[in-house]
């Protein structure tokens, strides 16, 4: 086997790139050139967004916490409790987020709605909900496992950092003041509220409930 | 044994037996909504339809019907076997019955259930029977089709009040008449009843009663689907959370079984559930005893503590035990009384008979009052354990809480030490107790008597700790830990042991398992190993009713 050989030339230099200074001179150029040109952006307002065009040419940076890169609408949030028309929560206490939860981080104390409430005897509501955020690992879980749509994560808040670790425990009143990326408290989905013409009522016999 | 042929395996059965109840006793379950191992046959539901081979030189029973064909794009006429109801079809001796090896009956049971599901408002989410619902099981294992109806569901009245222990929801109601009939022949008063048929078929109350008496939470033991809830349970829990543990009811001398229903994660009992045992309560429990989880919370000892009246002051259990060592020590020989506790177990009983022997101290009894019996479960005897404690004496003379009043009164007993707080007589009658320097005792729950302790000493309950009861028939019965003992608590032969340690007498069990063995080899008869009529068979079978 013979052994092949490549001989690679050593690369010439000009005497003007030889003589540094020069060089010098053209690199600060494009340096800038891009100073200038980021300034003039950020000066003037025309600065290509960093979500739209990301490969534009010009300032790149982005001014977080004034300027922030919108999240994607399934990115996963904080949490937060939807409403009804009449701004009860549509959490029924059914548990099924507590149980998919695999960091057990919420807690939910059903209760019966009181006496005279159109809803007492159908459904049961949240006494208190509470979320812990330090252990939720925000699987989504909750949001898949609800059968009444009650539970979105679909807020584009994240975690924040707060000083006390209580500060972290969202408790029903909390999460039902959370907004979602589309600016309503609702969900999309409709449903059957009690007393509506496709809700079943106690019409025979019995009422008392 | 006569025997017949279900599918591929050979059942044998008794006398009488229909084909369900040999399959049951074999643990082999054919779907049924309406059959109960202690109810009387409806055979409405049609859910435990089975394809019978005729006998030999037999002519099959066929129908005639007519049958899609798809190549032809018509119908056409065929024959299918007549299906009879396993419920209430007798089992005869070489019969041969085809379950789920029959293409008919597996059809005819999807069918069944779909029908079920047809105006069943499928609101599992907010039911509290979600997770040990007939209907949900049977969909999963009979049907697994979707819904092909598409018109609004019939409604019928939702959250109708039975009485004040069960709401009724008529929508998820199935109508398979369990609860009617645990009313007829459990009960024997006839509160329920149906009205209407088809799809407007409910379940209602006589006219003018509501459900009462002392088994009313049997009607939704009974209720295979989410139709009958109790007020106590409803929307408290989800069942998939609890752990069940068998248990015996400490509510009466009967010593009903029962499943203990708790949640780990809380530390909480969240409900009892009869458990089926033919020898003792069959199937049944009385609504006291079903309450009886609620004991587990209320009224519990938890601290230590020492002084009496005013003066009372919450210690660590070991300060406590080494005062009352101490105070027992000093006490005039001759002059200690030991209290056995009819609300305790064998076990507790046990040592503390023990510890009687080697004080050379006499034996009393604290025992509740007698409460309202009736025929079919309930027995005068308000105590688990009156029996066990008895037993656990071991011939030695047991006296009452009387004769131990007396005793004080003559000055005759000087120091006291014991399980219970419960007391027979009237809480005026106990005031020579106060005469008593030392009362040391352990307990589980307030009491009457705990007023005089100077020594309290935390006890587990028979939830938190493992033991047995022996019941008034004398059938000796375990039941298993469910949760850790609360607080300061320690299983209450524990304490009597580590008291007579302390006071360097023999009390040297420190393991459940050595109580038991000493409890075989002096009191075989107590021990619930050693018992004509345990519940070990029925144990595998979680709620063949619920």
């Amino acid at each position: 086997m013979t052994a092949t050989t490549k001989v690679l030339r050593k690369p010439r230099r000009t005497l003007a790139e030889q003589s540094y200074l020069l060089e010098v001179v053209k690199g600060l150029g494009v340096t800038l050139k891009h100073f200038f040109k980021g300034t003039g952006q950020l000066v003037s307002g025309n600065k290509p967004s960093p979500v739209t065009d990301p490969y534009a040419d010009g300032c790149a940076t982005l001014e977080y916490p004034d300027e922030k890169r919108p999240y994607a609408q399934r990115w996963r949030g904080v949490h937060r409790l939807t409403h009804r028309d009449d701004g009860s929560p549509r959490c029924v206490a059914c548990l099924c987020c507590s149980t998919a939860c695999p960091a057990q981080c919420i807690y939910i104390k059903p209760a019966e709605y009181p006496e005279g409430d159109k809803r007492r005897g159908y459904e049961r509501y949240p006494e208190e909900f509470v979320i812990d955020e330090l252990r939720c690992i925000f699987c989504g879980f909750c949001v898949e496992a609800c059968p009444c749509d009650a539970i979105r994560m679909d807020t584009g808040v994240h975690m924040t950092a707060f000083d006390l670790r209580s500060d972290f425990v969202y408790d029903k009143d909390q999460l039902m003041s959370h907004v979602g990326q589309d600016g309503t408290q609702k969900s999309a989905n409709t449903r059957h509220e009690p007393g509506d013409p496709t809700h079943p009522g106690i019409t025979r016999l019995h009422g008392g409930h | 044994m006569p025997s017949f042929k279900l599918d591929d395996r050979e059942i044998p059965f008794e006398k009488g037996d229909t084909i369900i109840k040999a399959a049951w006793r074999l643990g082999i379950e054919i779907p049924h909504y309406c059959w109960h191992p202690g109810l009387s046959v409806a055979a409405n539901c049609r859910m435990c339809l089975v394809e019978i081979e005729p006998p030999p030189g037999g002519r099959a029973m066929m129908l005639d019907i007519m049958k899609w064909d798809a190549d032809k794009n018509d119908w056409v006429p065929d024959r299918k076997p007549k299906l009879q109801p396993a419920c209430q079809v007798q089992a005869t001796d070489n019969m041969v019955v085809r379950s789920t090896s029959s293409k008919a009956a597996v059809e005819a049971r999807a069918h069944v259930q779909e029908f079920l599901l047809v105006n069943h408002p499928v609101d599992c989410p907010i039911c509290d029977q979600a997770g040990e619902c007939k209907l949900q099981d049977y969909w999963m294992s009979e049907a697994r089709t979707t819904k092909r109806m598409r018109d609004e569901p019939v409604h019928k009245p939702k959250g109708v009040v039975f009485g004040d222990t069960i709401v009724y929801d008529a929508e998820r109601c199935i109508t398979c008449t369990r609860c009617i009939r645990v009313c007829d022949e459990v009960i024997g008063d006839h509160m329920l009843d149906l009205r209407e048929r088809g799809n407007k078929n409910e379940v209602v109350l006589a006219q003018g009663r509501k459900l009462e008496g002392d088994y009313t939470l049997m009607t939704e033991h009974v209720c295979p689907v989410g139709a009958l809830t109790s007020s106590h349970f409803r929307f408290k829990a989800r069942v998939w959370t609890l752990k069940e543990t068998p248990t015996v009811c400490p509510g009466c001398a009967t010593g009903c079984n029962l499943w203990i229903d708790v949640d780990t994660r809380e530390g909480r009992a969240y409900r009892n559930r009869p458990r089926d045992n033919e020898a003792v309560n069959r199937f049944w429990a009385c609504d006291d005893g079903m309450m009886t989880y609620l004991r587990e919370h209320d009224g519990r000892v938890l601290k230590a503590r020492l002084g009496r009246d005013g003066v009372r002051e919450d210690v660590k259990r070991d300060a406590a035990l080494d005062r009352a060592a101490e105070v027992l020590s000093k006490a005039p020989k001759g002059k200690v009384a030991v209290l056995l506790g009819a609300q305790f177990s064998t076990e507790d009983n046990f040592v503390a008979a023990a510890l009687a022997k080697a004080l050379g101290a006499g034996l009393y009894l604290t025992a509740k009052p007698a409460w309202r019996a009736d025929k079919i479960l309930r027995n005068a005897d308000q105590n688990p354990n009156r029996a066990g404690a008895l037993a656990a004496a071991n011939g030695a003379r047991v006296g009452s809480l009387a004769d131990l009043l007396a005793a004080a009164a003559e000055g005759k007993v000087q120091a006291i030490v014991g399980l219970g707080a419960d007391a027979d007589v009237d809480a005026n009658a106990l005031a020579p107790l106060s005469r008593i320097a030392d009362v040391v005792l352990a307990l589980s729950h307030e009491g009457p008597l705990a007023r005089y302790a100077t020594v309290v000493l935390p006890a587990a309950s028979w939830v938190e700790a493992e033991g047995s009861f022996v019941n008034a028939k004398g059938v000796a019965q375990g039941f298993k830990r469910a949760l850790s003992p609360k607080g300061d608590a320690a299983p209450a032969w524990e304490l009597l042991a580590g008291l007579g340690r302390a006071m360097n007498l023999d009390l040297s069990y420190t393991k459940l398992r050595e109580v038991r063995a000493a409890l075989l080899a002096q009191v075989p008869a107590a021990h619930p190993d050693h018992a004509p009529a345990t519940s070990a068979a029925t144990d595998a079978k979680a709620s063949a009713g619920a």
